[in-house]
């Protein structure tokens, strides 16, 4: 019976370090912007919003922000299209599109809320 | 009719549980009417990863016993939780869409649940691959137990260890549940009867089960 056991053991640990190892990177579709300007090509970025620096330009249809990512590193996003509607309750952010000439040109914006489950009546301070 | 007392309470705790749901609590800051969703995503979530646990615990009662009747235990709580799965998935897309702006980004919650599904859609395949049922009985317990260990780390690890757009874990670092009193209410009845309605879900389908073995077994 004892050898069966030391193999099974030997399995599921076999299978855990190879779910770790081999799947750390494919977990997460976020890189920083550092990544996004080394491969130019279309990424997510996350991070936070820089509160009052929206601006729409109504000519050109866009909505400029500026943000931090992860890294701390804060750069202007253009973004085609409208202003999501809960952008202001945003804890962070992500941009879909691609580092071009000094802007991240994005094609999509997603949007984490915070999670506190508090009462919209309530006027509680957000982080 | 007296000891089936408790699935008329169950009838009846559902459904103060849904007119909770949408009549008495509030609707949290920033997501709106979609709050509503919490109550029933979360707990579908939670009897999922509580199934699959059933799962392996009587697929480990197999192999020690060799005894059918955990082996269909075993089969149809992973079938129940693979529902439950679907269901947990389906509403978090939905409710991702209205608040992330998009039903399907590869976010490491939505990948993990995905590799949930799959691994839990081969415990499928293989059972319905073998025919001898003590050979199937033993390879799918061996695999049920396999596949119970990834679901820790895809259900409380990967969320925690990346960054995501899904709200902190409720059982978070500081051990407080971040919730309006009213809410935690309905949210936790709602916990409790999911479970309870599990358990009686589990209880007809095994009892088809071992209904279906007794008419094999005369014919």
């Amino acid at each position: 019976m004892r050898p069966k056991y030391i193999i099974g053991v030997g399995i599921i640990l076999v299978f855990i370090a190879f779910a770790g190892l081999k799947l750390k990177q494919s977990f997460t579709p976020y890189v920083s912007l550092q990544e996004a300007k080394r491969t130019g090509g279309v990424v997510q970025v996350k991070g936070t919003r820089i509160p009052g620096s929206e601006k729409y330009d109504y000519q050109k249809k866009v909505f400029i922000f500026e943000m931090q990512d992860t890294s701390g590193e804060v750069f202007k996003v253009v973004y085609h299209g409208v202003k999501p509607s809960n952008f202001e309750q945003a804890m962070e952010v992500v941009a879909i599109g691609a580092y071009k000439n000094g802007v991240f040109e994005a094609n999509q914006l997603l949007i984490k809320c915070p999670s506190k489950y508090q009462a919209e009546e309530s006027k509680g301070v957000q982080s | 009719m007296r000891r089936d007392w408790w699935k008329w309470f169950l009838g009846i705790w559902m459904t103060l549980m849904i007119l909770g749901a949408f009549l008495y609590t509030p609707v949290a800051k920033g997501l709106g009417e979609t709050t509503r969703v919490l109550y029933f995503h979360v707990p579908a979530a939670w009897v999922a990863t509580l199934s699959f646990l059933i799962s392996a615990v009587y697929s480990i009662r197999y192999l020690q016993k060799q005894q059918i009747q955990y082996d269909v235990w075993a089969a149809s709580s992973a079938q129940i939780g693979f529902i439950f799965t679907i269901l947990a998935t389906v509403t978090g897309s939905i409710w991702a869409k209205e608040i992330w702006h998009s039903y399907w980004n590869w976010d490491p919650r939505e990948t993990s649940i995905f590799v949930l599904l799959l691994i839990y859609a081969a415990y499928f395949a293989l059972r319905s691959a073998i025919e001898d049922t003590n050979q199937k009985a033993r390879l799918a317990a061996v695999y049920s137990i396999l596949a119970f260990v990834t679901v820790p780390f895809l259900v409380f690890v990967i969320p925690r260890i990346y960054d995501s757009l899904h709200p902190d874990p409720l059982i978070n670092p500081e051990v407080k549940i971040k919730m309006d009193p009213r809410m935690l209410r309905v949210f936790l009845g709602s916990l409790f009867g999911f479970t309870l309605l599990f358990y009686w879900m589990l209880r007809i389908k095994t009892d088809i089960e071992f209904l279906k073995l007794k008419l094999t077994k005369r014919m």
